[in-house]
């Protein structure tokens, strides 16, 4: 099995870990088209060479990116979201919609 | 001692209170809370402790803090931190205080069920709000805290944990969050004196999983269930 | 004529011959000591036969004496596939020979034998393609004959499990080689652990002869042993096998009935290799064993291998096993030796000084059975004129040698199997005919004969050195390693072309799977060129002993008769486990967690039924199981009519704290948050990025920073993990905290709720303009500081009461007592599901699937409309700009008649497939069955009607009707 280097908990066992998915930048979602916003939501980059990924150490609930050659399946390097993601991030007004939908009854599932 | 305590006698009930009832049990009130004092069905406790013990503590006083803010607020209430993340410290009340990350903590009251740190903390939690970015946790309830103590505690938990937790690997005052016997838990190296004890706090919910599974696997070493009677000094 | 009979010391290092065991074989009685195996007892008693082959069920005898051969499987009380060469002996134990008709010594299964033209290379693949309906016809007779033992199937599941455990470095395989690297680490005060699958540590020290005399390799091994048992900081595993290599040196050791979990920094794999066999007509004959299986079994068990032995030879070696042959009184009749001219070592002129018969470039060209049939009886001699070519002498035959014993010296494969595991690549180096490894992984190194080496002393220097070299990466040591040991000068133990096709074939290549030369060159006739086409087609190599003896051959005929270089062929990929396993091992002590409500018990002597949801314990409902449905709908009455509880402490619970908490919900949920008013709770509809319905629940405001935001049971790990990785990016000041397991909690509903409640909570007002639908409040309940949420999911009114976790119990018992004078009743979630789909709420995950969006679950209204941003908001956009392709309806079913549809039956218009039940009931309060399923938005209009194929096939009429089923305006629960 695999060892991980969590930047909080060390090195680990990675089937402590949940994978989350490729690292990429969500394009403006009032400003992309269509088909940028299907690709952002559906397609993965699933390079061959060195890619950035989400882990998450599930005992802590600790999040962090993780750069990985997928052809080697090498963890290069694990470091703090933070190094990425430094700033508090706004998203601008939403331009009006029109409201179409039709009113329902409230409820929460079990 | 009062060996006539009934484990349903405080609204706070341990869920395993049944297992250790069917242990032979018997209940003393600490502070708040009933604990086993030592189980009939035993030898001696203070000698199993030494070797492989398996002790419940869940209804003694624990609570939680994170956020930002926590470290400065938890030193404005006079608790000594421990430097870094992942590292624990018993303070001079006996609390044991474990820091899970930067700013979050968590503290476990003494064996004897006293904290004055909690006590602190708990006023302060009731006079909402806090100070800025200090949040509190119930960790009294979503954790449940057993003790598993004696010589032969490394080699049982290596049979639910993938983490070198030997003495000379992983130090007094060491944590390990991390997965045991399936189940995510918090695992502090928690010395009493000369005894090797590891605190595993883990999902309340999942406690009688975990009690089972410990106990299943200390049987090669002929670890029994202790009451906190043999834990005292 | 059972007779274990022994030589005399100092053959037998591993027997005690104070301690004889009694067994059975076959049904026979038999005596053996402890220290022995079943193959090695057996021998001693002059049993040699032990199983028939897989295809032709012929007979087969040891070969190897290791364990590595499939010849040895033999059938235990409980355990089919054990190998005789492996399995210790103990007391009273009964073992049977397996895959034979009759029995072993006359098996009707062996005739297949002369009809083995009918079974050719490919057979199974030709069989199943054509002619069509062939396979039918032979299947049942190669079922029959091709089972391997059998299982008993009163077997009682026995305790196995499994432990972890660090080292610094791992040494695996404890022969020379191994125990030097083992001696040299320990010198840097790492933790070494030491592991061989033997008995007893030394490898080949304990058989092989390395000197003229036969005494150095047992000093050699008792000094190495010493050292190693004198060194506090190497802990050793013998009967031991490291059964794979897996990422970063995570090692599966089998010891008895555990499963090591080893982990090392530095794993040194000195494996050691494997002897393998000369191919030529009857190459199987039990009597005709590897050199190294003579050794063991006289110098480990002091069994004598026969009286009038041959040795074949490519190799200096075969001239050790010669002598030591002579040494336990065996008349060795002659030394076949193949090469041309053998460069002879000290050994080897020894033995020729002992004037022994010896005829060079000469071949075993066929062995000969005896009169029994089932063993060897003589061997026939050719002269070599070219590669795999002999002579054909003038009377046709060539020199015939009365012999019991075949001892084969022709080679070695390198124990590649965990080196390549680990991603270290095979090659074949054409000078010295071996196979050698290269690429090993990351932290791990080879020595000894694995990595090569043949030399005693070029074996012990490598181990040093993959030692240091290990300790180096630790920083343990800062020793300059030595160079590695060249491989040239030394002598080459393998013979370029051992292999001697005869014109009646049974050259075995592969004895699991009984394939001849002509098979392997057939597949590649048949145009599987390719090693790995070669294997899948003619099975070679698939069989319990993986190829270790065969894939040396069949790579050098395989690259002769595709005219390539053995190189360029090379072998099948080599995957774990290295040896059979039981499933045991693997499944070991399983953890299956389980989670429990802190009022679990109280279910239980309530009589409920419990179902388990995920890892929780949840009641179903209450009663007997005969009376399933009337407890269901009695339960569901009391609700309606009276008061239920319900124990709804796997509801996940979720606090979000801090300046920004209004921010974050209003970002990760559909619904707007920032204007909610404190001390109400709202609808939380949790959307993906692709638009995608995936949870739901309330969010409840306690406070301008405070939100305790509910979950699904399934869905909270999730949401909350979701909720962090989002906010990891949006750095907002907002703290989540997933504090499910923190509250037990009960929903407390019926007209007659409020009444209950009142008794036990004297700090909240309960009164509905006080505290109305969809209120939260912060109070004491039973002497519980308690959180109370007032929420509509069953329909009535009804409190959800949240209390930490330790205290469910107490507050369950207060409200039962507090209720008792309403007749307050337990209900379970199968009430609960009935309840909920009158009132028409879905259930995420069961009224919605992967590509549910909010419009077709009717939750358009759950949509902020104005909202910067919400997770899934774009994609929810997009989605609504084309026409809805579906719709989740309410149904009735009006015909009582009729089946009631279950979940996941089909909506039908003619043939056409249009939708699906999600959910459907009988309702106790509508007195018909009630439902939701998805249909075409142009039958979602009340009134429609649509068809639904039920249980038995029958077509059912459901109507339309607009949600919910009951109480349109919502009075009850807001009462």
């Amino acid at each position: 099995m695999k060892l991980l280097t969590c930047p909080l908990n060390g090195q680990r066992n990675i089937s402590e870990f949940t994978y989350g998915g490729e690292y990429h930048q969500m394009p403006d979602h009032q400003q992309a088209s269509s088909r940028e916003w299907a690709e952002h939501v559906f397609f993965h980059d699933n390079n061959a060479g060195i890619v950035t990924e989400w882990w998450c150490h599930s005992a802590s609930s600790y999040w962090f990116l993780a750069q990985r050659n997928t052809i080697s399946d090498q963890i290069l390097r694990t470091f703090p979201a933070d190094e990425i993601f430094n700033q508090r991030v706004d998203f601008a007004p939403a331009a009006e919609v029109s409201s179409d939908a039709t009113p329902a009854t409230k409820g929460e599932s079990r | 001692m009062n060996p006539s305590t009934l484990p349903t006698s405080a609204l706070r009930r341990s869920q395993l209170y049944r297992r250790h009832t069917k242990l032979g049990a018997d209940f003393v009130t600490l502070g708040d809370s009933v604990v086993v004092s030592h189980y009939n069905s035993m030898g001696d406790e203070k000698i199993q402790s030494q070797q492989l013990g398996l002790a419940d503590l869940s209804t003694l006083p624990r609570i939680g803090f994170k956020g930002a803010g926590t470290p400065d607020w938890a030193l404005s209430l006079g608790i000594e931190l421990p430097a870094a993340p992942n590292r624990a410290l018993v303070q001079a009340d006996g609390t044991l205080v474990a820091r899970l990350s930067q700013h979050e903590l968590l503290l476990a009251s003494g064996l004897d069920s006293r904290s004055q740190c909690i006590d602190h903390a708990t006023a302060r939690v009731t006079q909402a709000p806090l100070a800025k970015s200090v949040y509190s946790l119930p960790r009294s309830d979503s954790h449940s805290w057993l003790i598993l103590c004696g010589s032969q505690a490394p080699a049982t938990l290596a049979k639910v944990c993938g983490v070198d937790l030997r003495p000379h690997k992983f130090a007094n005052g060491e944590i390990a969050q991390t997965s045991i016997a399936k189940i995510n838990g918090v695992i502090v190296r928690h010395d009493q004196g000369e005894r090797l004890s590891y605190s595993i706090f883990s999902d309340s919910s999942s406690v009688e999983f975990l009690w089972d599974s410990l106990l299943d696997a200390m049987a090669e070493f002929n670890g029994t269930a202790i009451g906190i009677k043999a834990l005292g000094e | 004529m059972h007779n274990n009979k022994r030589l005399a010391p100092p053959f037998g290092s591993l027997i005690n011959r104070e301690q004889p065991i009694s067994f059975r074989f076959e049904k026979q009685n038999y005596q053996g000591f402890a220290g022995d195996n079943i193959a090695s007892a057996l021998a001693a008693n002059q049993q040699w036969l032990l199983s028939r082959s897989f295809k032709y069920h012929r007979p087969r005898g040891a070969l190897t004496m290791a364990g590595q051969d499939a010849n040895t499987m033999i059938q235990l009380p409980s355990d089919p596939n054990a190998l005789a060469d492996r399995v210790p002996l103990s007391e009273g134990l009964d073992v049977m020979g397996q895959n034979y008709s009759g029995s072993l010594s006359r098996d009707r299964g062996a005739l297949l034998g002369l009809f083995s033209r009918f079974l050719p290379v490919g057979f199974y693949y030709k069989a199943f393609f054509k002619p069509a309906g062939m396979w039918e016809k032979w299947a049942v007779l190669i079922r029959k004959k091709a089972g391997l033992g059998t299982i008993n199937q009163d077997y009682q599941p026995e305790y196995y499990d499994k432990q972890y455990q660090f080292y610094d470095v791992a040494v695996i395989g404890a022969g020379p080689a191994g125990l030097s690297a083992a001696l040299e680490a320990a010198k840097s005060g790492g933790e070494i652990l030491l592991v061989d699958e033997n008995a007893s540590l030394g490898g080949s020290l304990n058989y092989s002869r390395l000197d003229p005399e036969g005494t150095a390799a047992r000093e050699l091994r008792q000094r190495l042993v010493a050292d190693v048992e004198a060194s506090a900081n190497i802990t050793t595993m013998t009967s031991a096998t490291c059964n794979g290599w897996f990422a970063d040196n995570w090692l599966p050791i089998i010891c008895g009935k555990r499963l090591y979990k080893v982990r090392a920094k530095q794993t040194i794999l000195c494996v050691g290799a494997m002897e393998q066999q000369a191919v030529f007509h009857n190459n199987d004959l039990p009597g005709v064993i590897m050199s190294s299986a003579a050794q063991r079994l006289m110098h480990l068990y002091a069994v004598r291998p026969g009286k009038a032995a041959v040795v074949v030879t490519g190799n200096n070696e075969g001239y050790g096993a010669a002598l030591d042959l002579l040494d336990a009184g065996v008349e060795v009749k002659a030394i076949i030796d193949l090469r041309q001219q053998p460069e002879y070592d000290a050994v080897a002129q020894y033995a020729l000084s002992k004037g022994l018969k010896v005829r060079t470039g000469h071949a075993v060209y066929a062995a000969n059975k005896n009169a029994s049939g089932l063993h060897l009886g003589s061997v026939e001699i050719r002269e070599i004129i070219s590669q795999g070519i002999c002579a054909t002498p003038k009377s046709g035959k060539g020199e015939i040698i009365d012999c019991d014993t075949l001892c084969m010296s022709v080679g070695y494969t390198p124990t590649y199997q965990l080196v390549c595991q680990g991603g270290g690549q095979l090659s074949y180096d054409d000078d010295s005919s071996m196979f050698t490894l290269t690429n090993c992984p990351e932290n791990c190194q080879i020595a000894g004969s694995v990595n090569s080496h043949w030399l005693l002393d070029d074996v012990i220097a490598d181990a040093k050195r993959a030692a240091i070299i290990a300790t180096n990466a630790l920083e343990l040591t800062t020793a300059l390693a030595p160079e590695a040991i060249a491989l040239s000068q030394q002598q080459s133990p393998n013979f370029g072309w051992p292999i001697f096709a005869h014109p009646k074939g049974k050259e075995f290549v592969d004895f699991d799977e009984d394939l001849q030369i002509a098979d392997i060159i057939n597949a590649t006739k048949d145009g599987y060129e390719h090693i790995q086409l070669v294997k899948r087609y003619s099975t070679c190599g698939m069989g319990p002993s993986q190829g270790r003896h065969s894939a040396l051959a069949t790579a050098r005929l395989v690259a002769a008769a595709t005219h390539k270089t053995v190189a360029q062929t090379g072998v099948t990929t080599a995957r774990p486990p290295f040896s059979a396993e039981h499933l045991a091992h693997s499944a070991g002590r399983s953890f299956y967690p389980a989670q429990r409500s802190n009022m679990h018990y109280r279910h239980l002597e309530a009589g409920a039924q419990m179902l388990q949801a995920g890892a929780w314990y949840r009641p179903a409902y209450y009663g007997s199981t005969a009376k399933r449905q009337e407890c269901i709908n009695a339960e569901v009455n009391n609700v309606r009519n009276n008061v239920g509880l319900v124990d709804v402490s796997t509801l996940g619970g979720l606090e979000v704290r801090g300046p920004d908490a209004p921010e974050f919900l209003n970002r990760f949920y559909t619904f707007g948050f920032l204007k909610q008013p404190v001390g109400k709770a709202r609808y939380a509809l949790l959307t993906n990025e692709a638009g995608v319905v995936i949870d739901d629940g309330v969010a409840c405001r306690f406070s301008e920073e405070h939100y305790y935001v509910t979950a699904t049971t399934g869905g909270v790990g999730n949401v909350y993990q979701s909720m962090l990785k989002w906010n990891a990016q949006w750095r907002l000041d907002v703290d989540i905290a997933n504090v499910t397991s923190a509250y037990s909690a009960v929903n407390i509903a019926g007209p007659n709720a409020r009444k209950v409640l009142a008794k036990v909570c004297s700090d909240i007002e309960l009164d509905s303009e006080a505290f109305p639908y969809m209120g939260v409040r912060q109070g004491t309940v039973a002497g519980v500081a308690a959180r109370v949420i007032r929420v509509g999911f069953v329909g009535e009114l009804g409190y959800e009461v949240h209390v930490p976790q330790h205290c469910g119990e107490a507050l369950w018992d207060a409200l039962i007592v507090a209720g008792a004078e309403f007749s307050i009743e337990p209900f379970g979630i199968e009430a609960q599901r009935i309840l909920r789909l009158e009132k028409g709420h879905i259930i995420i995950g069961q009224d919605t699937d992967a590509m549910s969006n909010p419009a077709e679950v009717q939750m358009g209204w759950a949509i902020a409309k104005n909202k910067p941003f919400f997770v899934g908001g774009r994609s929810i956009q997009e989605l609504n700009k084309a026409p809805l392709k579906r719709s989740l309806v309410g149904f009735v079913i009006n015909d009582l008649e009729a089946p009631i549809p279950l979940e996941s039956h089909l909506v039908l218009d003619g043939d056409r497939m249009t939708g699906r039940v999600t959910s459907c009931n009988f309702s106790p309060t509508l007195n018909k069955p009630v439902g939701l399923a998805y249909v075409e938005p142009d039958k979602a209009e009340a009134g429609s009607h649509f068809s639904i194929k039920s249980s038995g096939g029958l077509m059912v009429d459901a109507m339309v009707v607009k949600l919910p089923f009951y109480d349109p305006d919502t009075l009850r629960q807001e009462y």
